[in-house]
This record gives structure tokens, sequence and C-alpha cells, in this order.
């Protein structure tokens, strides 16, 4: 006689497909849109005030903006609170860090060198990750499916 | 994703969208230096993505310069152009061919390469 365990999720999901719901290509480039956008007016004003670093400023409001974000409790940039969609460990399901959230920003100048070849993957890959998913072991999916848990 | 599949976008969410857009693009007309992005990707290679510019492009678009914007990126036009119709025509869904992707992406940094000299 087998045992049934309550802890158990009962929802099985396809052989071959993702192993669990994700985030559409659609939402995720809306929501970097929108991170786009943030990020060029605090740049935009973080120029206009220390202009003579304006370069290195540049490089570090996109680096802190989504290092930050992306490794938040919440796995969710301002486009990605918008949009209803998280970034979360691949195996373990939790919040990335700061420092697994610098790797996928890393991992996004990586993505987008040949024609943002590693942003498309998502659109093919088992697990929607893009090639900054794969580097930092994340994947992106819907809130709604996957809650923020105050932990 | 076959290439004839659809990218699936919102209507609300890209109404959204484009209002940042336009005030994103409306807010740095306020600065008094034109505001040089320098990218991270073009900063460590020396090759710009296919995205180049696009700030430039919708920055001069807001205020009509349409002339620096095509200069810039041209896609940034029709960004700011696919913004005022989606804010106008409300959609409630749009359906977007990845295919059309693919090639606005392809041409953009073909654009871009010849914009840097890098072909």
């Amino acid at each position: 006689m087998s045992t049934v365990d309550p802890q158990q999720p009962a929802t099985s999901y396809p052989a071959g497909g993702p192993s669990g719901p994700r985030a559409s290509f659609g939402r995720r480039l809306v929501a970097y849109l929108l991170d786009s956008i943030i990020v060029g007016i605090v740049y935009g004003i973080a120029y206009a005030i220390s202009k003579p670093i304006g370069g290195v400023v540049s490089i570090l409001v996109g680096l802190i903006y989504f290092s930050y974000f992306d490794g938040s409790a919440r796995g969710q940039t301002i486009g990605k609170m918008a949009l209803g969609i998280r970034v979360i460990d691949f195996r373990g399901g939790g919040p990335i860090g700061f420092g697994r959230g610098f790797i996928r920003w890393l991992g996004r100048i990586l993505s987008s060198i040949p024609c943002f070849l590693g942003y498309l993957w998502a659109l093919w890959d088992k697990e929607k990750q893009g090639w900054h998913d794969k580097i930092a072991t994340t994947v992106v999916v819907p809130v709604s499916d996957y809650p923020i848990t105050k932990s | 994703m076959p290439a004839a599949e659809a990218i699936r976008f919102d209507g609300s969410e890209l109404r959204l969208t484009g209002a940042a857009l336009i005030a994103g693009g409306a807010a740095l007309q306020l600065s008094p230096v034109h505001v040089p992005i320098l990218c991270p990707l073009r900063a460590l290679t020396g090759i710009p993505c296919p995205l180049c510019g696009m700030t430039t492009s919708v920055e001069a678009t807001v205020r009509l310069d349409l002339e620096s914007a095509v200069a810039a990126n041209p896609a940034g036009v029709l960004l700011v152009a696919a913004a005022i119709a989606v804010l106008v025509l409300r959609p409630s869904v749009i359906r977007l061919p990845a295919l059309i992707l693919y090639a606005a992406l392809a041409a953009m940094w073909v654009y871009e390469l010849y914009r840097f000299s890098v072909l």
C-alpha cells in the first residue's frame, strides 16, 4: 500500500516541458523595456549631477539596479513588479541574493553581445532561460504561480 | 520558438510602458547637457548592440527632432510611434510574430554596426 505525502504538490508537469510555470517572453520583454526606461532616467539625473564621472555612473546604475532588485527577497526589478513576474533560484526556488544578482547582470552583457541571442534564448529554451539565467541558475516565473513569501 | 509563432503582449501593460517611454523621453529634455549613455557592452568590447542609440533616439523623437533620432537609431522613432498607437488605439492584446522581432533586431544591429564602423 502506498502512502500519499500531503506536502507533495499534486500537480505534475508534462515531460519535455518546463518543470513549472514560466513567465511569458512578452511580459519579460515589457519588463525589460520598463527597467531600461527607469535606468535611463536615473542615469540621466546621475550624469547631470556628476558629469566628470558620468561614464562610471552609467555602468554602476545598471549594475546596482539589476543586482539589487533581481537579488532582493522579492526577486523583482520595478519592471518585473509591474508585470507580475520574478526571478527565483532554479533549484531551491528562493531569492538569489545580490551576489548572484550581480552574476546575472554580468550574464546580461554576455546575452546581448550576439544580437541579443542570449535573451532570445528564452523563446525556445525548455525552462525559458536566457543565458543570464543559465549562468546565474535562475528562472523567471509568474508571481501568481510563485507568490512572494515573507521569510 | 518557431519564427511564425507569436509573442503575446497585454494591452494594459503596453500602455503603462508606452506612457513611461514618452514620459522618460520628455524627462530627458530637462537635462542641461546631452547625456551620453555609456553602455557596459560597448565600454568593454567596443561593439554596439542593436539597442545602441535608443535613448538618444527616443529623446530626440519626443522633441520632434527626427533627423537626430534616425541618425542614432531609427527604431526609436518607431518605438515612440508604437507607444502613441497603443495609448490611442487601446488594443487589449497584441500578438507579434517572433520573426518580426528577429528581423527588427537584425536590422537594428546592422545599422548600429555600420554607424560605429564595425562593419
